[in-house]
């Protein structure tokens, strides 16, 4: 099966599409995508770092150019930004592609607490294949859906730690949540 | 101990990277969208946005670095100019106050940063704020650096604190608020100090507001400060009265921000076309 990356060369941004293709197949590797035909198509004309899947043959990953950049040295690629982005949408794929998530909503009807869950699930397990990720960071966007609360804190904690939910099981976690918040 | 330090020279470990308004104009990309569906176009750092934690975070960030070179402006105000002929002591009074403020600022944005999940250095630090410091003439600086950059910390306090208040997090509110009451004294000081130094001085006044309005422009570059819900960044009216701004110096600093917003987007559409 095969791996696209597009555009081969940027005009925008200083990235490199054979490093990108390098990683997307490492990962790939990772979550058992194999045997998927898959294309990623870089945005490199917005700093925003928004992502998107069209399931199809192949399945294409749209991705705006922010998602992979250096916020530090704007226009340059990131390696741990490159791979933790690529690492939650292909988690999600691969998620979206299980019988465990055929209730998820489509993406464009997912809310913002809804996101907030799957993002957290997808980032908890990229943690455990020594993929470096600031926990703080989705901590704070967890509770900043679910509330600054213990309550919030403890569904994080719940699916940070967890590697066989369910959709399911994730929105029961996250509506449980809410419930002791009030 | 040196004086008048040019912006290339000031103390930062390798965890910073500096970048020049030069460098940021060079980016030919845009966060702002030319769809004019309110939806879409809605670019003010609130919770309800999608991106909300990321975008608070890097503004967080962006107060971080603004603090510090706040802390460095005033000091150098302090120290540059000699005491009497060329600065009074109660300036320098106000400047070393404002030094204890701006030093707390930056303990407290470093805190707040952790609790968002930042890293000190994860963004690049503009010095777009020090540059304003460094005119040889302290009433310019007063106007660039207490009356503009003070001015937007204002409007960037006013933005995070309801950011803060709207999600629930009580720690940004407060801490926001804080600060905000200090930079509308820091402005304060700068309205004040300006009209004294320059009551029989016309011509200096004049200078030192064109200054400030240039200040004001650079600040405002590609939209990022407005009263529309199309910039990130919101324009403070009340506090800015509060901090001695009259109705019409707040109403030439909106409709230079709308005409900064109107701009870029203009300029978006120009590159869309161009590649399309």
């Amino acid at each position: 099966m095969t791996v696209e990356v597009t555009p081969q060369t940027f005009t925008f941004v200083s990235f490199d599409s054979a490093y990108i293709l390098r990683i997307a197949q490492r990962l790939i590797g990772i979550f058992g995508l194999e045997d998927q035909n898959i294309r990623i198509d870089i945005n490199e004309t917005t700093p925003l770092g928004k992502m998107h899947v069209e399931f199809g043959d192949p399945i294409v990953i749209n991705i705006q150019s922010g998602a992979f950049e250096d916020f530090s040295r704007p226009r340059q690629q990131s390696e741990p930004a490159t791979t933790q982005s690529l690492g939650r949408i292909l988690l999600k794929v691969s998620d979206r592609l299980s019988p465990e998530f055929a209730d998820a909503p489509a993406d464009e009807d997912l809310t913002l607490m809804q996101v907030a869950i799957w993002e957290t699930y997808c980032v908890g397990r990229l943690s455990r294949h020594d993929i470096e990720i600031n926990r703080q960071r989705w901590l704070y966007n967890f509770r900043n859906r679910h509330g600054f609360n213990d309550a919030s804190d403890r569904a994080f904690e719940k699916i940070w730690n967890s590697d066989k939910l369910t959709w399911d099981q994730l929105q029961s976690i996250s509506d449980t949540a809410v419930a002791l918040a009030q | 101990m040196r004086k008048f330090l040019p912006v290339e020279d000031l103390a930062r470990d390798e965890r910073f990277n500096q970048i020049t308004m030069n460098d940021r104009m060079a980016d030919q990309r845009t966060a702002i969208t030319t769809d004019s569906r309110p939806s879409r176009a809605a670019n003010r750092i609130v919770p309800s946005r999608a991106d909300a934690s990321d975008a608070a975070r890097g503004l967080m960030h962006g107060i971080f670095v603004g603090e510090i070179q706040a802390l460095e402006g005033a000091g150098r105000t302090c120290w540059d100019f000699t005491t009497g002929s060329e600065a009074p002591f109660e300036l320098k009074l106000d400047m070393a106050r404002q030094c204890w403020d701006e030093a707390r600022h930056v303990e407290i944005s470093c805190k707040l940063s952790d609790w968002m999940g930042s890293e000190i250095g994860e963004y690049a630090e503009n010095t777009v704020l020090f540059q304003a410091a460094c005119s040889n003439d302290p009433v310019l600086r007063l106007a660039g650096v207490n009356r503009a950059l003070e001015g937007l910390a204002i409007d960037v306090f006013t933005t995070m604190k309801e950011f803060g208040e709207v999600a629930g997090d009580q720690y940004l509110e407060f801490a926001e608020d804080w600060m905000l009451a200090d930079e509308v004294t820091h402005v304060k000081m700068g309205s004040d100090w300006l009209r004294k130094i320059t009551e029989n001085d016309p011509e200096r006044r004049k200078k030192a507001l064109d200054f400030q309005s240039v200040v004001d422009k650079l600040f405002s570059y590609g939209g990022t400060r407005s009263e529309s819900q199309e910039s990130p960044i919101g324009l403070a009216r009340r506090f800015r009265e509060l901090a001695g701004f009259d109705d019409q110096e707040i109403d030439v600093i909106a409709d230079l921000s709308l005409a900064a917003l109107e701009e870029r987007k203009a300029a978006v559409l120009e590159a869309q076309a161009a590649l399309n």
